[in-house]
């Protein structure tokens, strides 16, 4: 439509439309915003795991000079008769009622002028329990006489939670079951069974930016600005909160620093909301760096995994059984049990499969989505159990997995057919990136070398539904409004580039309108690598509706399809001066069918698969058993990459930050208390903690119903990277680690112990 | 929380507005420990000293004419690892500095309040007394002369009495000794350490002379390890030497256990970073006399 477009909008390595802004500190986030007469809230949260509450005084807090009130629970249902939220359950109190279920929940908060003010008077309160006994691991959850909830509220959004409604007596917060074959006389009739079981620790997202979000009452209506990857989601829910129709609440997002599925469904939106509509004022939280850790975190796991073997090295049936550590509230647990419980065989061809997957809660913080969705904790064990499997069969580990692959064209546990997954191309690419077949030099003296792979793959979450409007103003220019929330994976680039590539116009051109309810369009949430593909596919269909409303245009006024004259002139045309829009609607909701309740199997799992492998080449210390990563590859199938730069960033950000989850990164509980709630002693990676060398590499693929061939890549990198370096530390020394983190002393130890 | 900050622009000033019988009042040097403390909540002050404008004493680096090196309490840890009064003499000081903590932090912490602090994870205590420096300490009754072995007495106490400051640092002639300080982290590459070992030594032909093997982050403090020192007093260093020395170290050393690593784990680990320690001592070579 543009004489002046560039040849191409897809594929360019176009830099971020907000990098200027963001380095040269233009760009806005949440914790700029001041507002006229806003007051600041600091929360005052539980030292206790579980326990009734007995009392909690605040008269000291009220009396500090400069502070505008204290609230409890009590208060909050003076405007918000149950204030019980969440995304699965509606479990989660805005502030503790009655009981406290983790530490660090929240239990009162004090409303000031001065943040330092509301700070000083928190410390203030105090607050009694008559301590309860805990139940902390997810395994005993199943079984104790611990019970975290007295009766289990599904909020009633999933129709596989719904069985729950009004349980009792029970942990067990969602139970998945998948049966596909017959695992029984496939395992009667193996020739060798192996039986593992892994674990994972509890880690934390560690967005740079904590959380923070402000509210702000109006004359009937209110609005929250907030640092949140859902802010579609925000809407909804606080609208039933309140009883109120959506259009009276506003959600607002601007850039966000760091999300990592922490910012996700509610998480301080209920409490603002509450307090401003309290107060009638503004009300702003912005945690500090510690209260994240109590607030969300990613699900400590127990995997028992076990293989049936062929003599020809077939693997003929597989059990797996996940217990995921939900914490206190379910928050998105369930559905990380759900839809990571698909794929928990791994990316392998097998005929007997049967996989049980608990959501579980106990006495911890809450536990939701942490890039990946659960899939990293499984990748953990099913490819460290691949590798011992293989090397026990004196078979070459890629040699093993290749004999087992799960290829275009076959069904997968679920009896879906895998489409458009380069499972096949991953492992060949990443092969030679490594050189797998000329020798590897092992090491000597106390330094000792190995190398190992791992691939896994996931399924899309599914069904999820975005929408994005395209407006082209009279001049020609174009803004495209939707509410994928740029949280530093470019998100706003990429759909600057496919709206550009649907409108031949270059990328730059287009601006991007940032999440407001009120103006952008529903999308379900920024998660689970889902925008590029779902968003990128509505924005396109807007486009491509703007592109048919031209032809219209120029029909209209007797113009052939064909002719090139400018937009602005149809405009004058049309409307006699520079006036007039064209809006362009497109809504995208995948395919989806529900897996049946007793097997699990469905016709249509995923709109996609992701499929991600790591190589690492690690030297260990024997001495010590440091374990240095002096090489690192990515390889991932994410279709065709819009923003190969990008693509990059998010492969590398991805394996470096589940990097962290391998081998330093862990909450450290000690008598019930968390012993690490601040980067001093919760460590993430430092710039001398990366690998020696880091290579990210995305094979030639197409995603045939992604938006021009793309799909999602936020999470991809993540999938291997923890056992490809267990895997490369057993090829190194010869031990075997299965729980996660691989840290020092934990390789020293077995090590020490003796290889096999 | 209000609290008074006060900058005197003298020594004696300074005394009369710190109070012994008071813990929350409290000398302020780079804050860089002391600013986590309150914001944690764990130390609430009443007043805090500056010692910023106190005096030009505190905050130089000067050479005596038999060549010990005399540093001020509020020099900074980046200034120190750039003084060039050290780098000929005594270069294992720039060396450990380079691994310590960050940029941003050695930027404003004040080698004063590194020891005074006595964090047993801190890295120059270690080497400090392996190079058998002393501290000048002075109070509202005078000054005194202190070993830095032995000025930290346990977790975060010293000999520095409430009302007494640490004005300089005096590290001996350092000719022709062999020196250096080792390093292990368990949780990241710029965390605390898990242990540190300092050794040196003078070189006499080949064979050691008056060892010094000082382990810290390991210990309650930082902790000379007079068995491991005897084992190679005297000898030439080769390998069953350094083994025999890691395994007295591993012996003597009175180890705590912590989140970076339990008492097992680090007695492994003495026994190897002692030998490693003595190595880089042997390699690094001594200061030209």
């Amino acid at each position: 439509m543009s004489t002046t477009a560039k040849a191409g909008q897809i594929g360019r390595s176009l830099p971020r439309l907000e990098g200027r802004a963001k380095v040269t500190g233009r760009a806005d986030y949440i914790h700029n915003l001041r507002l006229p007469g806003m007051l600041h809230g600091k929360i005052f949260r539980s030292v206790v795991a579980h326990g009734r509450i007995r009392r909690i005084d605040v008269a000291a807090a009220r009396q500090v000079p400069g502070v505008h009130a204290v609230y409890v629970s009590d208060d909050i249902r003076r405007v918000i008769a149950n204030p019980y939220y969440g995304p699965a359950f509606h479990d989660q109190p805005i502030l503790a009622i009655d009981k406290v279920r983790h530490i660090g929940e929240p239990v009162a908060v004090v409303l000031a002028e001065d943040p330092h003010v509301a700070e000083e008077a928190a410390r203030l309160i105090v607050a009694e329990y008559d301590e309860l006994p805990t139940v902390t691991n997810e395994v005993e959850a199943m079984t104790s006489k611990v019970i975290v909830h007295d009766v289990l509220k599904p909020a009633g959004t999933f129709p596989d939670l719904k069985h729950l409604e009004g349980r009792k007596g029970t942990n067990l917060a969602l139970d998945f079951h998948l049966r596909r074959g017959d695992t029984k006389k496939a395992f009667v009739a193996a020739d060798r069974v192996f039986e593992q079981t892994f674990t994972t620790q509890p880690v934390m997202h560690t967005p740079l930016e904590p959380f923070v979000s402000v509210a702000e009452p109006g004359d009937g209506t209110l609005t929250i600005h907030t640092a949140s990857q859902s802010p579609s989601f925000v809407r909804i829910e606080i609208a039933r909160l309140l009883g109120w129709p959506e259009n009276r609440v506003r959600v607002k997002a601007a850039f966000l620093g760091g999300g990592f599925g922490a910012k996700l469904y509610i998480k301080l939106e209920a409490l603002v909301a509450a307090l401003a509509l309290l107060t009638r004022r503004p009300v702003k939280i912005a945690l500090a760096m510690d209260e994240q850790f109590f607030t969300i975190t990613k699900h400590p796991s127990t995997f028992r995994i076990k293989s049936a073997v062929g003599k020809d090295g077939r693997v003929t049936a597989r059990e797996c059984e996940v217990w995921w550590n939900g914490g206190a509230y379910a928050d998105i647990g369930p559905r990380v049990t759900q839809k990571s419980g698909f794929t928990a065989a791994g990316p392998y061809d097998i005929d007997n499969v049967a996989i049980d997957s608990y959501a579980l809660y106990t006495n911890r913080p809450p536990a939701g989505a942490l890039r990946g969705f659960g899939i990293p904790q499984l990748v953990w064990a099913y490819e460290s159990h691949t590798d011992m499997i293989a090397r026990a069969l004196g078979i070459d580990p890629v040699e093993f997995r290749r004999r087992n692959l799960l290829r275009d064209g076959r069904p997968q546990a679920t009896g879906t057919v895998m489409q458009d997954a380069a499972t096949g191309k991953v492992l060949d690419r990443l092969v030679e990136r490594m050189g797998w077949s000329r020798p590897f030099d092992h090491g000597r003296g106390t330094i000792k070398r190995g190398r190992g792979i791992a691939i896994g793959f996931k399924a899309s979450i599914a069904p999820t539904t975005s929408v994005a409007i395209l407006n082209l103003y009279a001049d020609g220019s174009c803004a495209l409004y939707c509410s994928t929330v740029d949280m530093g994976q470019g998100s706003d680039t990429a759909m600057a580039q496919i709206a550009a590539e649907a409108l031949d116009v270059p990328a730059e051109t287009v601006r991007v309108v940032h999440p407001d309810t009120d103006v952008t369009p529903y999308d379900m949430a920024t998660l689970g690598s889902r925008s590029t593909f779902h968003m990128g596919n509505a924005v396109k269909r807007a486009a491509e509706d703007v592109r048919v409303k031209i032809d219209v245009l120029k029909a209209e006024l007797g113009l052939p399809a064909g002719s090139n004259i400018p937009v602005a002139e149809l405009f004058r045309r049309k409307y006699g001066m520079q006036a007039g829009n064209i809006v362009g609607v497109g809504s995208f909701v995948p395919g989806y069918a529900s897996p049946d309740h007793d097997t699990g199997l469905t016709p249509n799992a995923t709109p996609f698969w992701m499929v991600g492998g790591t190589g690492a080449e690690v030297e260990v210390d024997t001495e010590t058993g440091h374990v240095r990563v002096m090489r690192l590859i990515n390889v991932a199938d994410l279709g065709t990459p819009i923003n190969p730069r990008i693509v990059e960033t998010q492969l590398s950000g991805g394996a470096i930050m589940q990097l962290g989850f391998t081998m330093q990164e862990c909450m450290e509980y000690a008598d019930g208390q968390l012993l690490n709630p601040n980067l001093a002693d919760y460590k993430i990676p430092g710039m001398r903690d990366l690998p020696t060398r880091i290579e990210n590499e995305t094979v030639a693929a197409t995603q045939a119903s992604g938006p021009f061939g793309a799909k999602g890549v936020g999470e991809t990198a993540t999938f291997g990277v923890s056992p490809a370096i267990a895997n490369a530390i057993d090829d190194a020394v010869g031990v075997r680690l299965t729980d996660l983190p691989l840290t020092p002393e934990a390789v020293y130890r077995v090590l020490a112990k003796g290889s096999r | 929380m209000s609290f008074d900050l006060v900058e005197p622009s003298s020594l004696g000033e300074a005394f009369k507005l710190l109070d012994p019988d008071d813990p929350a009042v409290r000398p302020l040097a780079g804050g860089t420990a002391l600013m986590l403390l309150m914001k944690s909540g764990f130390f609430r002050p009443k007043r805090l000293v500056s010692l910023r404008a106190a005096s030009d004493r505190l905050a130089r680096v000067r050479v005596e004419p038999d060549g010990a090196v005399r540093i001020g309490a509020m020099v900074r840890l980046a200034a120190l690892e750039r003084a060039p009064e050290l780098r000929r003499g005594c270069p294992v000081i720039g060396q450990t500095l380079r691994t310590l903590s960050n940029v941003r932090v050695r930027n404003v912490a004040t080698l004063g309040g590194h020891l005074a602090h006595a964090d047993p994870h801190s890295d120059l205590p270690p080497v400090l007394i392996a190079l058998d420096a002393r501290l000048v300490l002075a109070g509202p009754r005078g000054e005194r002369t202190v070993p830095v072995d032995g000025f930290a007495t346990g977790l975060y106490e010293t000999q520095c009495k409430g009302d007494e400051l640490i004005v300089e640092t005096i590290i001996p002639p350092a000719g022709g000794k062999r020196a250096a300080y080792v390093k292990c982290t368990t949780r990241s590459a710029d965390d605390w350490p898990a242990l540190g070992v300092a050794a040196a030594w003078d070189d006499s032909g080949g064979t050691i002379k008056s060892p010094r093997i000082v382990l810290g982050a390991a210990t309650e403090k930082p902790t000379r390890l007079a068995m491991a020192e005897s084992v190679i007093a005297g000898h030439g260093l080769d390998d069953a030497l350094l083994a025999r020395a890691g395994a007295a170290a591993a012996e003597e050393a009175e180890i705590v256990g912590d989140a970076r690593g339990s008492v097992a784990y680090k007695k492994q680990l003495v026994k190897v970073f002692v030998g490693r320690a003595l190595r880089a001592a042997q390699a690094r070579g001594g200061a030209p006399a």
